[in-house]
């Protein structure tokens, strides 16, 4: 039997924490509890969690800076809990590396489902190694440069083909226009998101078998877009 | 047709004609007794009342009629237009000028004094034009400034609103997940029993606390509105000191209470529930921001203003000097900018306390604790001696 999968899960208010604990502990993981960043980052370096729930506004180091510095070492899933209006604080950790979001109040199955695709996601690394990407309906031969999709060959250009890559080596993932903007295009182009929503349209006319109701390149308003690589 | 100014011009001729006619006639019943110096000056008086009412061309009409007048009736010989003393004819000159340059002035200065009024109406007009301009632009920017409070207390009140949902949503989606298992052929639930019994607690709970604090908002709104209604008696402070530490009881149960009352106290005239409403929100501030273990201290004594002086004392942190006003606006909580831990409160005790001890025309206000540790809320509270 697998050992259970390990969550930690950050926020300070202590009916939130009482009820995800119980909700996630029947699911079969793992949880355990901190009440702000700076014990949080304690139990995690004593306890090596597989993914991290946390909220955003909380004492002493906020959810954000607890994000930020998590990854200054680690690439473990991190989902950020927010509330309306923290709509900034959100965008800001997901560039900061968060992988997710969930928005309060939420129905525990939402979040349930968001952890199972967090820890499913596996570390783009390890799927390169023969020099092909592959994830759902997606094939992409590096050293090639060929794209395949249902086994169909895809004609991109460079700039198409570099977005493309990065959204296979980071599936499900939330990517902001700014973290996607940087990856792609580089530092310079941070703030251009047209540029960025003029080649996601490209792309999807490319990839998606209807365009304006697209199922792999998924926008998520105002923040940026997931990638789904369909089927597993 | 006649217009009216055609009117009142006729008027004014008429007037000069009938006045000086009708004067020399009744000058003329008193005859001999009277002199021509008398006649003069009383026919000047009259050129004078034209030119002040109906302007200098009736005045001119009054000057002359007055000369001819003057001439035949009074300056001898009489009923003649030939005067036979020379002198008489430098007194008929003499009139006939000052006549006239008494009309011309009198006219001239009634012009002049309509045209100040004029002057003065416009100066009025557009004093009151500016005026209304500023108000409305202030009250653009009163209502600028009270758009941004709202939106800011909308996001506190939509934070505060959401926290305890957030808990309730997540129980409840929790209970029902566990229970669908049951449903679909699971035997026992995996939440368990205790798992259920706290999920429900925590929804009972959180359904307190989203009341009080609907309850807070709704108090608040009483004071903003200034309907805060106080039935005050005269009453004894101790008595309303105890009530608030017996409903505080399970808050400070973890603290340790000191209470130092000196041994008059006075009588107060106070709405006593709402008192022990404000003191119950300094008892429950001062257990939220010190730890377990640590003292509160009470006090209350009459000090030499003659007024009732309250305060509560903890041993927390304290709150810094340039937050100690602005602790007591709604929804601010000390811990944001402190970087303490931030407890459960609804961010209203304070700013309601305030309202009800400025009802009562008292203050409050914060100090450093004793020894500069902590922080001391004192309340004051006028008394009045003569009762009880």
């Amino acid at each position: 039997m697998n050992p259970r999968q390990r969550i930690l899960l950050v926020d300070d208010e202590r009916q939130i924490t009482r009820v995800l604990s119980r909700g996630l502990t029947a699911k079969g993981y793992d949880v355990h509890v901190a009440a702000d960043g700076e014990v949080a980052l304690q139990t995690f370096g004593d306890w090596h969690p597989d993914l991290v729930v946390t909220d955003l506004s909380m004492p002493n180091l906020s959810g954000l800076e607890l994000c930020r510095r998590l990854r200054a070492f680690s690439e473990v899933p991190i989902i950020v809990l927010s509330v309306k209006g923290e709509e900034r604080a959100k965008v800001e950790a997901l560039d900061a590396g968060a992988d997710d979001y969930v928005t309060k109040p939420f129905g525990i199955d939402e979040l349930l489902a968001r952890i199972r695709a967090a820890l499913r996601r596996v570390p783009a690394e390890t799927v390169a190694e023969n020099n092909v990407l592959a994830a759902g309906e997606f094939r992409v031969q590096l050293e090639e440069r060929k794209v395949t999709i249902h086994e169909k060959e895809v004609h991109l250009t460079p700039k198409e083909y570099d977005l493309l890559v990065y959204f296979l080596r980071h599936p499900g993932k939330v990517l902001t226009h700014h973290v996607l903007l940087g990856a792609v295009w580089g530092g310079d182009y941070v703030g251009q998101t047209e540029y960025l929503r003029v080649f996601i349209g490209q792309l999807r006319k490319k990839t998606e078998a209807d365009p304006s109701s697209p199922k792999y390149i998924l926008t998520e308003p105002w923040i940026g877009y997931r990638f789904n690589p369909g089927a597993e | 047709m006649w217009t009216a100014l055609a009117r009142k011009k006729l008027l004014g001729y008429v007037v000069a004609v009938v006045v000086i006619a009708a004067a020399t006639a009744v000058l003329r019943i008193f005859g001999g007794q009277i002199n021509p110096t008398t006649v003069a000056l009383a026919l000047l008086l009259l050129v004078l009342f034209v030119a002040t009412a109906w302007g200098p061309k009736p005045a001119v009409l009054a000057s002359l009629l007055g000369v001819v007048c003057f001439n035949f009736f009074f300056l001898p010989p009489v009923h003649t237009f030939s005067i036979s003393e020379p002198e008489n004819w430098i007194a008929l000159v003499a009139f006939l000028i000052t006549a006239f340059t008494v009309g011309q002035l009198s006219a001239h200065a009634q012009k002049r004094a309509a045209e100040a009024t004029a002057a003065r109406q416009e100066v009025e007009r557009l004093y009151h034009e500016l005026q209304s301009s500023f108000e409305q632009a202030s009250q653009a920017k009163a209502v600028k400034q009270s758009e941004r409070l709202k939106s800011a207390l909308l996001d506190a009140v939509t934070h505060d609103l959401r926290t305890p949902l957030t808990s309730i949503k997540a129980s409840v989606t929790t209970l029902l997940d566990d229970q669908n298992l049951v449903s679909t052929g699971g035997v026992t639930t995996r939440l368990g029993e205790d798992g259920r019994q706290e999920m429900l607690e925590v929804i009972d709970e959180e359904a307190d606390r989203l009341d009080r604090f609907i309850e807070g908002l709704m108090e608040l709104a009483r004071i903003e509105a200034g309907d805060l209604q106080l039935r005050r008696h005269w009453g004894s402070l101790e008595e309303i000191l105890r009530a608030a530490l017996k409903r505080a009881e399970p808050r400070t149960r973890q603290h340790t209470i000191e209470l130092k009352f000196s041994d008059a106290l006075p009588a107060v005239n106070v709405d006593e529930p709402a008192l022990v409403e404000v003191v119950y929100v300094l008892l429950d501030n001062a257990a939220k921001y010190s730890a377990p273990g640590s003292t509160i201290r009470i006090a209350a004594m009459q000090d030499d203003q003659n007024q009732v002086l309250l305060s509560v004392e903890d041993e927390g942190p304290g709150i810094p000097a340039k937050l100690r006003e602005r602790v007591f606006d709604k929804f601010y909580r000390a811990t944001r900018e402190t970087g303490g831990r931030q407890p459960a409160g609804t961010g209203m005790g304070l700013a309601i306390a305030q309202g009800i001890i400025e009802a009562h025309e008292g203050r409050i206000w914060i100090e450093a604790g004793g020894g500069g540790r902590g922080a001391r809320f004192v309340v004051t509270l006028p008394h009045v001696s003569d009762k009880l």
